[in-house]
């Protein structure tokens, strides 16, 4: 990808496929033209110094997109509880239209983009995105069961390229929940960039649950904006696990008195799989809250980063921000890396950071061992307990269970 | 029962046990009593295995030397450690923990494991006698336990996975008069002519409620004298001063 004159090539190829319209190609030739000034992001740049994506996007040389053969999706994939089902295929949104009182589910329509300084591959997104999904649900209406996204990567698809942009909507008082998750059918290089724009009105609650589990040879940068208004809540819960090569950045707005927004990311990685985590929350008002919560567990030679910002503006007073990162680091390869950011303006704040990174207790180990529990699975259970910390927090019983089976299902290996 | 013979144990590298001969016959119950930093809970760790104690010498358990056994295997054999500061492990649930525990040892025993149905019966029959409430066993395995609430705890899970040699390392630390009680009750229910016990204790109180067959006086890694309970009364009035260099 650090060939801008092959990059220039593919941009024309893809402003002639049929895979846009033509209604924004004005913003994706800027777009693209400020992402050929920037260069794919190294490691000496600030924004992407503890970055998978510094190392892993050369390897992209000749990048490749391609539309769907077909609309076709296995129901073997399906969650077995009652939903509104939303498909994304190779990016692009397919199935799951719904308008009905309340709640709209469509193609991704919006076609204003914004710009972030140091965020190039934010630029690429613009330039070469192709429409996810868009959910608005309107005011004062409580959505009864969770959404789930399907994002399938089929095996008949001839690409090594996704990007798409998606848009979630609340309105004044609107409250839903959506799950969404990844599959891959198949181990072939993908370098997929995904952005989602969340805004949510006064009062409003959106609590977000990401499954992203297991693939090989992929690249993944998952970029998500929220605004949160007046009294609105955003809480969000990530579970990566062997993911070979993921950043997932979130940026939060805290726009409107007594808003709040919780992150929570579990990291399991083994192997040589590398995870970042980015996030910046941005208390702008008063009585804002905050809380970030990561857990990480490290085998092998994995790798893992966690960069978390608190920023509070001069007149966000009676903020209260918390963040709390801990490691468990499983071999003597795996590494964790971690920076916490403070940014405060204001003086009547409550703020609390802590990282720790470490091997397993000897002294857990060794009392479950004195109770009969070999060696393994002690270090099973304690690493299984370490992680389900986040998991516990999750009141939606059928997602918690899916967590909690994906945690099993891991730890059994 | 259990034959222990001439047992040197080194914790880096320095030499803590320093020579232990102790025999206890099935059915009987030994007390240790000694002062600070004699090695008494380095004598319970020792028993049962721990990483980083080097033993030398012989544990002869039901006729075999158990010295080579690891942690886990010793526990599923039937050797159990009460401990004196019960771990705290926030993640992992009490009831979860307690089941894999028991299905453990009994597969290790080559016994049908315990379904979900009948463990929650067997462990409600067993924490109602230790007046143990069943919102405890649902919180993370000792986190936020009051000192009382742990050392119950211990004796539940000495009740619930039958072991045949019990090693109590200062189970009476921490514990108020009636939780005392409660305890000692827990033991004595399960005092049999099949089991044994070895009491380690600073002082003479726990054994006016689990009454010892012999009482030993372990000083400097060794044990200096023996006797019976009333051996004991007389560590209370005197000290340990008289038998201790």
């Amino acid at each position: 990808m650090n060939d801008i004159e092959k990059l220039k090539n593919h941009f024309e190829d893809f402003k002639n496929s049929k895979l846009i319209n033509s209604e924004n190609v004005k913003s994706r030739i800027e777009a693209f033209e400020r992402f050929c000034k920037k260069g794919i992001p190294n490691l000496k740049q600030e924004h992407w110094k503890y970055s998978p994506l510094s190392k892993d996007l050369i390897q992209f040389e000749d990048l490749k997109f391609s539309s769907n053969q077909n609309d076709d999706f296995d129901d073997c994939y399906l969650e077995k509880f009652d939903h509104y089902k939303v498909l994304v295929k190779n990016g692009i949104f397919i199935g799951g239209d719904i308008k009905k009182e309340g709640l709209e589910i469509s193609k991704y329509k919006k076609d204003h983009f914004y710009e972030i300084k140091s965020n190039q591959i934010l630029d690429f997104n613009n330039a070469f995105f192709t429409p996810g999904f868009e959910i608005r649900v309107d005011s004062n209406f409580n959505v009864q069961k969770p959404i789930v996204i399907y994002n399938f990567f089929s095996k008949d698809f001839n690409g090594n390229n996704i990007n798409n942009k998606n848009y979630i909507f609340l309105d004044t008082n609107a409250k839903v929940e959506i799950f969404e998750k990844n599959i891959f059918e198949d181990e072939s290089y993908l370098f997929f960039t995904k952005n989602l724009d969340i805004e949510l009105e006064s009062n409003s609650r959106l609590i977000k649950y990401y499954l992203n589990s297991t693939n090989k040879n992929k690249t993944i940068y998952n970029f998500i904006r929220s605004k949160l208004k007046k009294n609105s809540q955003f809480e969000k819960f990530n579970f990566s696990h062997n993911v070979n090569s993921c950043r997932d950045e979130i940026i939060s707005d805290l726009n409107g008195e007594n808003s709040y927004v919780s992150l929570n990311n579990i990291q399991h990685l083994s192997k040589k799989c590398f995870h970042e985590i980015k996030w910046e929350v941005n208390h702008n008002e008063p009585n804002t809250k905050s809380s970030q919560f990561v857990k990480s567990a490290l085998h092998d030679e994995s790798v893992a980063a966690f960069q978390g910002k608190i920023f509070v503006d001069s007149k966000a007073q009676k903020t209260d921000g918390y963040q709390l990162s801990r490691a468990l680091l499983l071999s003597d390869n795996s590494k964790f890396l971690s920076k916490p950011e403070l940014e405060i303006y204001a003086d009547d704040v409550k703020c609390s950071h802590g990282s720790s990174s470490g091997s397993i207790d000897d002294d857990s180990i060794f009392y479950l061992r004195s109770r009969g529990i070999n060696e393994q699975d002690a270090k099973k259970m304690m690493i299984e307990g370490f992680l389900a910390e986040v998991i516990n927090k999750i009141k939606n019983n059928e997602i918690r269970n899916i967590f909690y089976n994906k945690l099993n299902e891991i730890n059994k290996v | 029962m259990i034959d222990i013979k001439n047992l040197k144990v080194n914790v880096d590298e320095k030499q803590i046990i320093k020579g232990l001969n102790l025999k206890i016959n099935k059915g009987e119950v030994h007390a240790i009593m000694g002062p600070n930093g004699s090695g008494k809970s380095t004598l319970s760790y020792a028993l049962s295995g721990k990483d980083g104690y080097e033993a030398d010498g012989e544990i002869i358990y039901n006729g075999e030397n158990i010295l080579n056994y690891n942690t886990e295997e010793r526990a599923q054999k039937g050797i159990f450690l009460a401990f004196q500061y019960p771990t705290e492990i926030p993640g992992v649930f009490t009831n979860n923990f307690l089941r894999t525990s028991l299905n453990a040892i009994k597969r290790a025993k080559g016994e049908k494991e315990i379904n979900a149905v009948e463990f929650l019966n067997l462990i409600k029959e067993k924490s109602l006698k230790l007046k143990i409430d069943k919102e405890m066993l649902s919180r993370p395995l000792n986190v936020g336990f009051s000192g009382g609430e742990k050392k119950r705890n211990e004796i539940l899970q000495m009740s619930l996975l039958e072991p045949n040699f019990i090693v109590m390392d200062e189970t009476d630390s921490g514990l108020d008069i009636d939780a005392l009680k409660i305890v000692s009750n827990g033991v004595n229910a399960m005092r049999s002519n099949e089991r044994s016990f070895l009491i380690i204790t600073h002082y003479q109180r726990l054994l006016n409620y689990i009454k010892p067959d012999f009482v030993h006086v372990f000083s400097d890694g060794k044990i200096v004298k023996s006797g019976d309970w009333k051996l004991a009364l007389e560590l209370e009035n005197d000290g340990y001063a008289k038998f201790v260099n």
